[in-house]
């Protein structure tokens, strides 16, 4: 059974002299078929909400002192947080990828004279600024640079 | 050729005599080339003629006959009945207000589409003196693919925006906007595009792509309304710097 839609939706401003019956929404919606995709999709914005916690928690510990910084070293050592970790960069890849796929489609044909390059290229040049910015980032956390 | 019998259990809603929309099944003996419309014209024609449901060109151009059948917005001339089983669930467009069977009400759609001044707007009209606007096929091609678009409203059947924002324009009317604005011979982008801007527009689209999924004639909706979100903060950035023409 579809779940009822908002009572306006796609309602004229004057009701007419027919009653209506209320909208629904498509039956499939929010979690089956193609919409469960862009359910989870919306849902991944619970975890960056987490993470940002998280990250809040890290540099308030940090602004303590080292005994408090290793403290949350060891409380980041936790398997429950290693698991919140890795839902996170799942979430991200997820995203990542939808947003990459979906992007070069929503580029303009024309600002002025200039065309956007063609979709595979604009794909290619995504992945490889995500490649080379993760990348980076993995080269300075191991000590690599700096 | 052999026929085979398919139930159909179709969504009826009486606004004289019924609280809410119900369910009935009938039993139609379908041909292999059948499309979901033939069974609800045989219906119509053979079981019950009070069934309503609107249908005309029975060639995927009008636009009349979009349904949701298993769920899922369809035209239902051009879906084959095949491709279902031995149930089919014919049910009216969903986050549309019903006004009786499978017919929903358009009114709202149609106010939308006006909404987004679907013309060409100059600010000048050309005296006839002065020739035809002409246009190359490179500037055509902008604006051809949204400009297939039949008004079935698939897309708005399958947008989760529609059926929780009311006040959302929806893909097939802001797809019709950006065609406009895409045209060469047009000079009211200025203007759309500061409807655009404003509330319940090309902004609360959340990217769902489901329009452009559903879309029969491949306009790809969702491409029209992100595209016209760079256009109009463009727009709006380059307003302050370069003064305004184009019709009002």
């Amino acid at each position: 059974m579809a779940r009822a839609a908002h009572p306006g939706s796609m309602s004229p401003s004057k009701p007419g002299r027919t009653r209506t019956a209320p909208p629904s929404m498509p039956p499939q919606f929010p979690t089956s078929g193609r919409y469960l995709s862009y359910t989870l999709f919306g849902m991944t914005g619970i975890l960056y909400l987490l993470a940002g916690f998280v990250a809040l928690r890290v540099v308030w510990a940090l602004g303590d002192g080292p005994a408090a910084w290793q403290g949350i070293q060891q409380q980041l050592a936790n398997p429950l947080y290693v698991l919140f970790h890795l839902l996170s960069l799942v979430a991200v890849v997820f995203v990542g990828v939808r947003f990459f796929s979906l992007f070069p489609k929503a580029q303009p044909a024309k600002i002025g004279p200039a065309k956007p390059p063609p979709a595979p290229v604009l794909t290619a040049m995504l992945y490889g600024a995500w490649i080379g910015v993760a990348g980076g980032l993995a080269l300075v956390l191991a000590g690599g640079i700096f | 050729m052999s026929e085979v019998t398919k139930t159909f259990v179709v969504t009826r809603f009486d606004p004289d005599k019924d609280e809410a929309p119900r369910q009935q099944s009938f039993e139609v003996p379908v041909q292999p080339d059948w499309k979901v419309l033939d069974g609800l014209n045989y219906i119509k024609d053979e079981i019950d003629g009070t069934l309503s449901h609107r249908w005309s060109c029975r060639m995927a151009v009008c636009g009349s006959c979009g349904m949701m059948v298993n769920g899922k917005p369809s035209l239902t001339c051009k879906d084959p009945l095949s491709s279902y089983g031995d149930t089919v669930e014919v049910a009216p467009l969903s986050n549309f207000p019903i006004v009786r069977d499978l017919v929903i009400e358009m009114d709202g759609f149609m106010e939308k589409f006006k909404a987004v001044k679907p013309w060409i707007m100059t600010a000048k009209e050309k005296a006839v003196e002065e020739g035809t606007n002409r246009q190359s096929p490179e500037e055509l091609e902008y604006f051809k693919q949204f400009s297939l678009c039949i008004n079935c409203m698939l897309c708005y059947s399958a947008c989760p925006v529609v059926g929780n924002e009311p006040d959302f324009l929806g893909p097939a009317a802001i797809a019709l906007g950006h065609r406009y604005n895409m045209d060469s011979r047009d000079e009211g982008s200025a203007l759309r595009n500061e409807i655009f801007r404003g509330e319940g527009t090309v902004f609360a689209c959340s990217y769902a792509n489901e329009c452009s999924e559903v879309c029969p004639k491949h306009v790809d909706p969702a491409a029209a309304v992100n595209q016209s979100k760079i256009n109009a903060v463009i727009d709006w950035a380059t307003s302050f710097v370069v003064p305004r023409g184009g019709a009002k």
